[in-house]
């Protein structure tokens, strides 16, 4: 089973879970504005860590049986039509939401909605749950949504002159054990918030030796969706977005990246950092990790491995020690 | 001159306590066999050529800092000159900073004493090849001597630290500056555009000082040492303890210049909470660099905000005489909540 697809709570007797996709919804540039259908199921259920631990989490998934967290991510075009269809599996209440471009309103336990929509700007948002903030996004249900210049397959927004090849989501995110397990019992937290396991695209790292080391169902150094794999000119668009509650520091050890924008403004003028400001709760930014020959090296290389971490480096922990199963990856010069 | 023994200058001295400290250390050893997921090697560095300029560290793991409340903190570092170390009571905090120019080989010849713990040097900031980036769970942590080389092509303000259980090594103090001069070298920020007279070095970071107790592979198997939660009680400018007055008029972490200099005030955020910077508008602050590499339009600071390991290079040009006070405000990274404010100044005469 994958751990990424944990299987709902009550249905561990279900033979198998459903495999979620790459992360992406097929997309490729069109002359044409297209409509997009996507369906997604609200399910809860329970994820053991590293530590032992079970968690509850709830998640947008791709079908009844497990549990997505995140959801899978979805790209656009500017005018294309989307229907999302969310059946609420649960026996809370909850939402679909991407701010500035669609709200589902409350939908029911048991209810099924169809939100219809067309997103005109480009960029990179958050879809999640902002009923009983912020405890249903904490607990899971987020994702990522990417609308791309119409006509265009390699800008984040049109006219821009920092073009890429390739395109991921990094959706990192913080658990308080304590407050989801209280959630799942149907009460409202009162302790300070306090997390104990880091996230990237709702894995862990694991280092060499650990268990589940390079499984990619288990792993986020080597999770396909975050592991970022390249030549040397493959430069690659990573949509950052921060579901948690923790501000985090986004670096990368090999190029620095190109910022391109921060929680929704193109920056003024695209700084090469080795280090970004990434903003709690739904702070989003986007980078272009440039895949240049490592400038420092002598002699010149063109091919290595490099971590992307979180420099807050509580970041990188899980339950209170175990360094480097938090919220990293690896990036391959291929 | 004013840039000559900057390195010397940069790095505080800490106390030297070989008793207490040294107990602290000891407990470091990895003779109880609690050390998970690093990867201990020291091989010979790939490609290894003749360098320009070479700078040596070793480690020690039984430093302390004095704080205003008369609070001795535990403090680990690399040593200058690379030699055992580790036993013999302290050594710089900040560690030794090195300071290169732009295009030479550097090798940084780390020793380590492998049978009592590994530590890496990361050169934060400079992109060498992966076997000169001192991560260890791509390469090695090292468990002797190893040679990190490197060509820094970029001027700016970086920093050194170990990247062994980072999240501890970090905290504990184990970072140190690293200037990358243009070939002009000191006096020139950006070649042929951007000079100075004069430098200052704000290294802000904070201390948990309940995280000081620890061995160095504190946490690595999975025991619950509380490493997800910094709760600092000392908030520190390079090296010096920065609530009170301490970091006050004491080059090089503050300024003193007249009007018509200009000075380069380094930041580095060091710590692992954000922080809020606040310069008065007189000092005329502008930054040049960030990380490491040149702004497309040099930027007015003065009420900003930055994260761990941001740096940001900034020529003050101050017209009007004055004792101006920078305040560094640690913030908390979940509630926002500040946790202390550091401070220096910059004294401008006439």
């Amino acid at each position: 089973m994958k751990r990424r697809d944990f299987l709902k709570a009550g249905s561990a007797s279900l033979a198998a879970s459903v495999v979620a996709g790459s992360g992406l919804i097929s997309w490729a540039p069109r002359a044409q504005a297209a409509t997009i259908n996507k369906t997604f199921f609200i399910t809860d259920g329970y994820q053991n860590q590293i530590t032992g631990d079970n968690v509850y989490f709830r998640g947008f998934s791709s079908s009844n049986n497990v549990v997505n967290v995140p959801g899978e991510s979805i790209v656009a075009q500017e005018g294309d039509t989307l229907n999302i269809t969310i059946t609420n599996t649960l026996s809370s209440t909850h939402r679909f939401v991407i701010d500035g471009v669609v709200n589902s309103g409350d939908i029911r336990p048991g209810r099924t909605v169809t939100v219809s929509f067309t997103p005109t700007q480009a960029g990179t948002y958050m879809y999640y749950d902002n009923s009983n903030a912020p405890y249903n996004r904490l607990l899971g249900l987020h994702g990522g949504f990417a609308v791309m210049p119409a006509g265009s397959d390699n800008q984040l927004f049109a006219g821009s002159q920092n073009t890429f090849v390739q395109q991921q989501f990094w959706i990192f995110h913080d658990i308080d054990p304590v407050w989801h397990n209280t959630l799942a019992n149907g009460n409202t937290p009162n302790t300070a918030y306090e997390p104990r396991f880091f996230t990237l695209n709702g894995l862990g790292g694991r280092p060499p030796g650990a268990p589940g080391a390079h499984d990619p169902n288990i792993d986020a150094m080597t999770d396909p969706r975050s592991a970022v794999h390249g030549h040397i000119g493959d430069r690659t668009l990573l949509r950052s977005l921060n579901a948690g509650k923790c501000d985090q520091s986004l670096h990368c050890h090999g190029n620095h990246m190109e910022w391109l924008s921060a929680n929704g403004e193109i920056r003024p003028d695209v700084w090469k950092k080795d280090c970004i400001y990434l903003d709690k709760n739904n702070g989003i930014v986007d980078v272009i990790f440039p895949f240049e020959t490592p400038p420092d090296a002598y002699p010149p290389v063109s091919t290595g491995i490099y971590p992307m971490h979180l420099h807050s480096e509580m970041s990188q922990t899980a339950g209170g020690g175990f360094y480097m199963f938090g919220s990293l990856t690896d990036i391959y010069f291929e | 001159m004013m840039f000559s023994n900057i390195e010397e200058k940069f790095a505080v001295k800490s106390g030297r306590n070989g008793g207490g400290g040294g107990g602290g250390g000891m407990d470091g050893g990895g003779g109880m066999g609690g050390s998970c997921y690093v990867y201990p090697d020291s091989p010979t560095t790939p490609d290894i050529v003749t360098p320009d300029v070479t700078y040596n560290r070793g480690i020690y793991m039984n430093g302390s800092m004095t704080m205003d409340d008369g609070n001795s903190v535990t403090i680990w570092g690399f040593t200058d000159g690379g030699g055992g170390g580790g036993m013999d009571g302290g050594g710089a905090f900040p560690s030794p900073a090195m300071r290169v120019t732009q295009g030479q080989i550097v090798h940084t010849n780390l020793n380590v004493q492998g049978m009592m713990w590994n530590h890496t040097i990361h050169h934060h900031g400079i992109e060498p090849a992966d076997h000169s980036d001192g991560v260890g769970h791509i390469t090695w942590d090292v468990d002797g001597q190893y040679t990190y080389q490197w060509r820094p092509m970029h001027p700016g303000t970086y920093f050194y630290h170990c990247h062994t259980n980072t999240v501890l090594h970090a905290e504990m103090g184990m970072y140190g500056a690293l200037i990358v001069d243009p070939p002009e070298g000191p006096g020139t920020l950006i070649s042929g555009k951007v000079t100075y007279d004069s430098e200052a070095f704000w290294v802000v970071d904070e201390i948990d000082s309940s995280w000081h107790t620890l061995p160095w592979d504190a946490g690595s198997c999975g025991a619950d040492v509380g490493l997800n939660v910094l709760n600092p009680d000392y908030f520190i400018i390079t090296g010096v303890d920065a609530s009170g007055s301490s970091a006050m008029n004491l080059p090089p972490i503050s300024g003193q210049m007249r009007v018509g200099e200009k000075l380069l005030a380094r930041y580095v955020c060091a710590g692992y909470h954000p922080q809020h910077i606040r310069i008065p508008a007189e000092l005329n602050a502008t930054a040049y660099i960030s990380d490491g590499r040149i702004l497309p339009t040099p930027i007015a600071m003065t009420d900003f905000r930055a994260h761990s390991a941001e740096r940001y290079d900034m020529i003050l040009a101050p017209t009007t005489p004055g004792d101006y006070v920078i305040e560094f405000d640690i913030i908390d990274w979940i509630t926002g909540e500040v946790h202390g404010t550091a401070r220096t100044n910059v004294v401008v005469s006439a």
